[in-house]
């Protein structure tokens, strides 16, 4: 077995000089650059939904929309400053009060559209487009929070999935209520609460897997 | 962008000596501790530009401080090196992660508790599970080896079988110590199946009888 000094002088010989990270909110800020384009893109590719000029009419609509950006970069913030050893865990705490405004100006909607459900009012050619929306704004946004926070896997893993995962569900749902005229309040109950519930259930329970393979391992080549 | 704190690497001054090896990094008012701590960032800044002689020194100087840290929660003196090991891999692993402006100490210490965090937690799940051999558990695959009172068994039923008559004797030896089939048994010995198995029969008899007095005089 080896010593502990040993193992210094091993890590001692085996030491590269390293490029340190950037302040944590200049990486946030890259990340929700990121962020902005994967939507900007899709709004381009997609086309914002018809009824847009209507929504943003509506005090519900702003709330949602509004409390759901909110989370999302108060969630990045909270992600990046949690992965780092010396920061304060109640970090967490920082994307509460929007994700508050957000799940409640969704009941408010809920309540207010209760009336304009149809059923059938959702083609599959729509739903289909929702989905395709969801991927593409997801997918991107979790690997790339996952490889900038990938040191982490080493410290809370718990807590920086729990925020990271919030903040894509946050940008997701913001990206879907832009794009797609859900009006059926099921409709936008299952894609807002839905991908919210979905990304921070699937971080939570695969997070660590996922980090653990993006993991930074100590580089010792034992000679 | 603020990428000027990331280039300022401080020059190498306070470096003399590891004076109060033992207690913590972050004890506010006291100087040698503060001082050692700003060493420690200093040295940790070198470390990050490839100065392998400062990380050497970093590593030397913190091991005992994470050695104390790990033995509050840990008793068994291995788990404690193990879990210093285990942290020092971290910082390794992660020392980009350092930023020289901010304090040593609670970077340290936050990487120091989890790591023995994970330790007190796979012994938990060992426990659990496992139960550590003890000395009576110990077997060795020789015959004269183990446990007391099978040696004196077995010396008492050798001296029994000793005593024996000649024939139940060799029949005993034959089909139940050396463990043989009567037909190998009747071919060694030139006695009949039947025969045999009458000796070992009686010989059995004859042996509970001696040895249930044995036990019976003691």
């Amino acid at each position: 077995m080896t010593t502990t000094p040993d193992l210094i002088e091993l890590l001692a010989a085996n030491l590269t000089p390293v490029r340190r990270l950037r302040p944590p909110m200049a990486r946030a800020a890259t990340w929700l650059a990121l962020a902005a384009a994967i939507v900007a893109l899709l709004a381009i590719a997609q086309g914002l939904r018809p009824d847009i000029a209507t929504c943003l009419r509506q005090s519900g609509f702003v709330m949602s929309v509004g409390g759901a950006v909110l989370t999302g970069v108060l969630a990045t913030i909270a992600a990046f400053m949690l992965s780092l050893p010396d920061r304060s865990r109640l970090w967490i705490v920082l994307p509460a009060p929007p994700l508050a405004l957000w799940l409640s100006s969704i009941g408010y909607q809920c309540l207010t559209n209760w009336v304009s459900v149809q059923p059938g009012g959702i083609t599959l050619g729509e739903t289909a487009r929702c989905f395709a929306t969801l991927v593409l704004t997801s997918l991107p946004l979790s690997l790339a929070l996952l490889l900038m926070l990938r040191y982490a896997a080493a410290l809370r893993p718990t807590s920086v999935v729990f925020a990271g995962s919030l903040a894509v569900a946050a940008i997701t749902a913001v990206a879907l209520s832009l794009f797609h005229g859900a009006d059926a309040t099921a409709m936008i109950l299952m894609w807002n609460l839905g991908t919210a519930g979905l990304f921070v259930g699937l971080g939570s329970i695969f997070g660590k897997t996922m980090f653990s393979w993006v993991a930074p391992r100590p580089d010792l080549h034992r000679a | 962008m603020t990428s000027g704190p990331r280039k300022r690497v401080p020059p190498l001054t306070l470096v003399k000596g590891s004076s109060g090896r033992d207690d913590a990094p972050c004890d506010s008012g006291d100087n040698a501790s503060g001082g050692r701590e700003l060493n420690w960032s200093i040295l940790m800044a070198h470390a990050q530009a490839g100065d392998a002689g400062a990380y050497r020194r970093l590593l030397a100087e913190i091991s005992p401080y994470l050695r104390s840290l790990a033995a509050r929660r840990h008793r068994d003196p291995a788990d404690v090196e193990d879990t210093v090991q285990d942290i020092l891999l971290t910082i390794h692993a992660i020392r980009y992660t350092y930023d020289p402006t901010r304090p040593f100490g609670p970077w340290l210490v936050t990487i120091a508790q989890r790591r023995i965090i994970d330790r007190l937690r796979r012994r938990g799940r060992l426990h659990s599970r496992e139960e550590p051999l003890t000395a009576e558990h110990e077997t060795l695959p020789t015959d004269q080896t183990n446990i007391v009172d099978e040696m004196s068994d077995r010396r008492e039923l050798h001296e029994a079988v000793e005593h024996l008559p000649a024939s139940q004797r060799q029949a005993i030896r034959l089909l139940k110590l050396k463990e043989m089939s009567l037909k190998e048994a009747a071919e060694a010995t030139g006695m009949s199946v039947t025969a045999l198995k009458v000796a070992t029969h009686r010989a059995v008899n004859s042996l509970r009888k001696m040895l249930s007095r044995g036990s019976g005089e003691q």
